[in-house]
């Protein structure tokens, strides 16, 4: 599914933030991306999703070379993914329904079919009663959890989420980690950056551990 | 297609709900907009109208065929043999010398003074005349006929006195083409104005665009809600020049109708000028798009996610 043949980034004016790194992950794992703030995991992660370009190396997603994609192909892979950020990066200008249902407007669906899968996604992450709200009016982990309705909403075979419980306390961040589990549970592949162990201590999957750019392939959790 | 019309509805909508929700500055936009169309539109308008009113006039113009003197009634009638056979001709009527000293008489009976000199001559100083409709109104058509005739013998002098029409007729070319210099001027600055204000619209939505790119949208699937916005501001403020055109005429015709009565004229302008409108909001529409591709492109490739 994915797979890093020794790929380096390095970032102009920089040090490397990812120095040759190989590995694979196949579909339908769960993988943990984990190391020190500042250890490349973003940069690695940002390299899935088609949103950095490596500086040597190959990186391939469903066997396509990620740095040999057109600009004009590059939204239709990341259309492969959801992706889920620890800012939320929602749009704080439109409600919870509107916000979900974006990446189906992306799609081209719309109407009936788009109002039942958003409705749907929403369901998954326990916010059905709260379409209408605006996010500002949500808390931190009900913001969290409407980017990740947003992010499944147009059933991505790849979920990438960088520091998704980065901002939240630990029964939060204990939910959010459940709702991903329950995702790879019916076949999607999870990728998960995180620097922060509480929010892991109750699933599993494997770990691959940066530090300083350089990566070691760690030990398999389980619960 | 069903996908790209969606897609097209989408933006639509999404436009017009973020246009109700900046009224102000959209009705702004727009004024500006109307303001700079109102100008050139009302000029045009007024020439345009003279223009076609001095078409009228030239079209009436007869030529007028003095014959010489000593004409005797043969003369006369085989000159007119020449004129029925000849095919550019409408109609003509014969103005035979003691017709028209009649008249000239009749015409000047009301002055004393006139009287006299008129009567102080003795003999008729008039020459046989035939008046001439041709077919066609072209000047050129005019011209190259009164030449015709003139080269008939016994014919003393062809007179087209289209003239005075022709120089107007030229002066209302030259308003025409600076009215043209005047668009063209304000179309760039409108251009300007309405990328600029598509460019403002593109940074405060610059999160949105940063978030579509993320999931996957397509350069175009961004771009297309601000060329809507684009054509949008253009037709609003098309329809505006109409409006504020329309009562800007409403409101001249008064005096034009004061001043035109004074020269005996029926000048007016027309109220509607349903070309010209149509026109007025295409060329607004153009303008308004051209604007915000122009500010998109660049705006939006300048906005990276990374």
């Amino acid at each position: 599914m994915i797979k890093f043949d020794h790929v380096t980034k390095r970032y102009p004016g920089s040090n490397e933030a990812l120095r040759d790194a190989s590995f694979t992950i196949e579909a339908g794992e769960m993988v943990f991306v984990t190391g020190h703030s500042g250890a490349g995991k973003s940069t690695l992660l940002k390299l899935i999703a088609a949103i950095e370009r490596p500086t040597s190396g190959t990186v391939l997603v469903a066997n396509q070379n990620i740095s040999k994609l057109k600009p004009s192909a590059t939204p239709f892979m990341r259309r492969r993914f959801g992706l889920i950020f620890q800012d939320h990066k929602l749009l704080y200008d439109r409600n919870c329904f509107e916000n979900v249902i974006l990446p189906l407007h992306i799609n081209g669906v719309s109407g009936t079919e788009a109002a039942k899968r958003v409705r749907a996604a929403l369901d998954k992450v326990g916010l059905l009663n709260k379409e209408k709200a605006m996010p500002i009016t949500l808390s931190g982990g009900e913001q969290q959890r409407l980017a990740i309705a947003r992010a499944v909403v147009s059933r991505p075979s790849i979920l990438i989420a960088d520091e998704p419980t980065g901002n939240l306390d630990a029964s939060y961040a204990a939910d959010i980690m459940d709702i991903f589990q329950a995702f790879n549970q019916v076949g999607v592949t999870v990728i998960v950056a995180t620097h922060d162990a509480l929010g892991m201590s109750a699933v599993q999957g494997r770990v691959l551990h940066l530090d300083h750019g350089i990566l070691k392939e760690g030990e398999r959790l389980t619960s | 297609m069903t996908n790209w019309l969606n897609q097209h509805v989408q933006a639509l909508r999404l436009v017009l709900n973020r246009m109700q929700y900046n009224k102000l500055s959209t009705f702004m936009i727009s004024i500006v907009i109307a303001v700079a169309l109102c100008i050139p539109g009302l000029f045009y308008l007024g020439v345009d109208h003279l223009s076609k009113f001095t078409n009228h006039m030239q079209s009436e113009t007869e030529i007028s065929l003095f014959l010489k003197l000593d004409s005797d009634k043969d003369a006369i009638s085989e000159i007119e043999t020449v004129l029925a056979k000849n095919a550019s001709i409408k109609h003509y009527h014969l103005v035979p010398k003691a017709q028209a000293w009649e008249e000239l008489k009749n015409k000047a009976g009301t002055g004393q003074k006139k009287e006299k000199n008129i009567t102080s001559l003795d003999k008729n100083p008039l020459p046989d005349a035939f008046f001439i409709q041709a077919k066609s109104a072209e000047p050129d058509a005019l011209e190259s006929l009164k030449n015709e005739l003139q080269s008939i013998p016994g014919v003393e002098h062809a007179l087209l006195n289209t003239d005075w029409a022709k120089r107007l007729s030229a002066i209302l070319a030259l308003g025409k083409k600076i009215i043209l210099f005047i668009t063209l001027q304000l179309a760039i600055a409108l251009l300007v104005v309405i990328g600029n204000t598509i460019r403002m619209q593109i940074l405060t939505q610059k999160d949105e665009i940063v978030v579509s790119k993320l999931i996957g949208a397509t350069n175009s699937f961004i771009r297309i809600p601000f060329l809507y916005a684009g054509v949008l501001y253009g037709f609003f403020g098309g329809v505006l020049t109409v409006l504020l055109l329309t009562l800007v005429v409403k409101l001249f015709n008064v005096f034009i109708t004061e001043l035109s009565s004074l020269y005996s004229s029926d000048f007016s302008l027309p109220l509607v000028n349903s070309q010209l409108f149509i026109s007025i909001i295409g060329i607004a529409m153009l303008i308004g798009w051209l604007g915000s591709y122009l500010a998109v492109s660049r705006s939006i490739a300048s906005i990276k996610i990374s």
